[in-house]
């Protein structure tokens, strides 16, 4: 079968500005398809950074804007699997203005329990303690600290929009993560910011944070602090992390079956190119197939050999998008993206699908145009003027 | 079977339909070619002489009749067992050559042998060895578009034998040839007639070119005349 593919390749070549055309359009088509995937894996299938698959989330059933009662904390300390609990409470707020440089995760957290909760954020001793030890005290995230250029002692200001009030900050804590980007958050006092409240609005909580002794525990924790206030006015919303990132982003529709149409048109668009381009290809060539025929080829062989041309260009268009497809998905490895905290990674995996679906595609679109000419009947072939 | 007998047809009968109407190619044709033979088929257009030299080849299938070729039945084999015997056996040239524009003179030549068990290395000896035969082996890395009529014919003639078939079928080989280049490939097929004993028939309308021929034999309207008939008026 291999002494077919330098035929099938230099077939592939006949016409040197069509299979260019053709390649490029497959390639651009699998460069988008590649990253689509791309994208697809990174929200929907990528493996949990082993402490964030310790980690659960508790927020109040009904929306994330409703809080939860501060006393639920020491009843999910009870719960068996339980290692920890923090409460967190999203402060938003403005920092110097609202452009979006200046944006940035900004929460209210125990200062005793956020690191504990978040082992994976690495501090120095030092720091930490002064962190604690000072109610105006923040602890800032190392990829933030330079992006913002914020330095230890410095003092900010973080206006208050969903809570009335403007917090005054001291850096006292620099803390960095091995997973890219997860550190770009800044966390201070949640007594500070109680304090701070008038009295009608103190002792509620937005989140818990939850780490869980072993990932195996995680579903069935989650469904004891449920069943816990199942009962109570403020029933709970238990998920894993991962999980809990993943429904901010249904908020923006349903991305699933956004992500999964483009991919169709996509895939439908190749299907189209690939398939005039190879009913082109072989209307032109139905004489030499009755040529080939004559000197003892199959219909078969034939068949296999009209294929191999259309795999060989869609091998080469396939390559090429998803080659362009990583490269960019290795420039974007380093860049804040929204809901991707590890970035953009291109796994083989996607690589693979990406590439089959090429093949699958430039195969059956191949194939029709390929077996109507192989059965051509010979005379009929020799007859044909292309 | 006659042990020469190469090719025998009994009552062979070719009809197919063009739109409405059904069109009798060929009928009743007996033809009896012994090995070592040179014949030529003469008639004017639409006789049924490619139609004849088609069945022989087993490019078409008859509607009636029968036809034996190198003592093989061609009726009882399938469509995949007849292009294995096609490749083996026959050699094929074509009126206007029909190479594969993409490939050299060589890799042309060697395209039968594909369907062989040759080594690469014995592919390219044997495709070289048939372009000496018909004296390009000067050409041999030529693309078609780059070699005269003529020499394209000779590379087509060194493709059929190149797997060393016993018969040599022959469409009209000359007939967009000038006369000099005609002469050359009625020579070269003389030449693997005489010296190479192999069987060729030739199918052509050139009176000039059917005087290489050992044999004629005159098609009239779908008839195979009688051996010895003059030529049709």
């Amino acid at each position: 079968m291999w002494k077919y593919v330098p035929f099938a390749f230099k077939n592939s070549l006949r016409n040197k500005r069509r299979t260019i055309l053709t390649i490029a359009s497959i390639s651009i088509s699998l460069f988008l398809l590649g990253m689509l995937v791309a994208v697809y894996h990174a929200f929907y299938y990528r493996e949990a950074p082993p402490e964030q698959a310790l980690r659960l989330v508790v927020r109040h059933r009904v929306s994330l804007t409703f809080p939860l009662p501060e006393y639920y904390e020491q009843r999910i300390r009870q719960i068996q699997g339980v290692r920890e609990v923090c409460p967190v409470s999203w402060f938003g707020g403005i920092y110097i203005d609202r452009r979006p440089e200046h944006f940035f995760a900004r929460f209210s957290a125990d200062p005793e329990r956020i690191f504990l909760v978040h082992s994976e954020f690495k501090i120095a001793p030092e720091q930490l303690k002064a962190f604690q030890s000072e109610r105006t005290a923040a602890a800032v995230g190392k990829s933030l600290a330079d992006k913002l250029n914020l330095k230890l002692g410095q003092k900010i200001t973080i206006k208050g929009d969903i809570y009335p009030v403007d917090v005054e900050l001291t850096i006292r804590a620099l803390f960095e993560s091995d997973v890219k980007g997860s550190d770009y958050v800044m966390y201070f006092h949640r007594k500070y910011l109680e304090e701070s409240l008038a009295a009608a609005r103190r002792g509620t909580v937005g989140t818990f944070g939850v780490l869980a002794d072993s990932p195996e525990s995680i579903p069935r924790i989650a469904r004891e602090i449920d069943e816990m206030f199942h009962n109570s006015d403020s029933q709970t919303k238990t998920e894993s992390e991962q999980a809990f990132q993943l429904s901010f982003l249904s908020m923006l529709g349903n991305v699933k079956l956004f992500l999964l149409s483009i991919c169709g048109a996509v895939v439908f668009t190749i299907l189209l190119v690939s398939g005039n381009t190879m009913a082109m290809s072989v209307r032109e060539r139905i004489k030499e197939i009755g040529v080939l025929k004559t000197l003892g080829f199959t219909t078969s062989q034939v068949l296999l050999m009209v294929i191999a041309e259309s795999v060989i260009i869609a091998l080469a268009g396939g390559m090429l998008g998803c080659g362009l497809a990583s490269g960019v998905c290795l420039l974007l490895s380093g860049a804040q993206l929204p809901f991707m905290p590890l970035g953009l990674p291109m796994p083989p995996v996607v690589l693979t699908i990406s590439l089959a679906v090429a093949f699958a595609i430039v195969f059956f679109s191949s194939v029709v145009p390929a077996l109507n000419a192989s059965r051509v009947p010979i005379t009929e072939a020799l007859r044909h003027i292309g | 079977m006659e042990n020469n007998l190469v090719i025998e047809t009994v009552d062979l009968h070719k009809e197919y339909k063009r739109d409405e109407f059904q069109v009798i190619a060929l009928q009743n044709a007996n033809l009896q070619i012994h090995k070592g033979e040179f014949v030529a088929l003469m008639g004017p257009s639409g006789s049924g002489k490619s139609t004849l030299l088609y069945l022989i080849a087993a490019i078409d299938r008859p509607s009636q009749g029968r036809v034996r070729v190198l003592g093989q039945d061609l009726q009882q084999l399938s469509d995949k067992e007849i292009a294995h015997w096609r490749n083996e056996h026959v050699g094929f040239v074509f009126q206007t050559f029909n190479l594969i524009p993409v490939l050299t003179a060589r890799e042309n030549v060697e395209l039968p042998l594909l369907l062989t068990n040759l080594s690469k290395k014995e592919r390219i000896e044997h495709a070289e060895t048939a372009l000496k035969l018909v004296a390009l082996s000067d050409r041999m890395t030529h693309y078609p578009r780059q070699l005269s009529g003529g020499q394209e014919q000779r590379v087509a003639i060194a493709r059929a034998i190149v797997t060393d078939p016993a018969l040599i079928l022959a469409d009209e080989p000359t007939g967009d040839l000038d006369a000099h280049s005609a002469q050359e490939v009625l020579t070269i097929l003389t030449k693997l007639n005489q010296e190479h004993g192999k069987t060729v028939v030739m199918v052509t309308h050139d009176p000039h070119a059917a005087r290489y021929a050992s044999k004629i034999r005159y098609l009239e309207k779908g008839e195979l005349l009688p051996e010895g008939s003059p030529p049709p008026a």
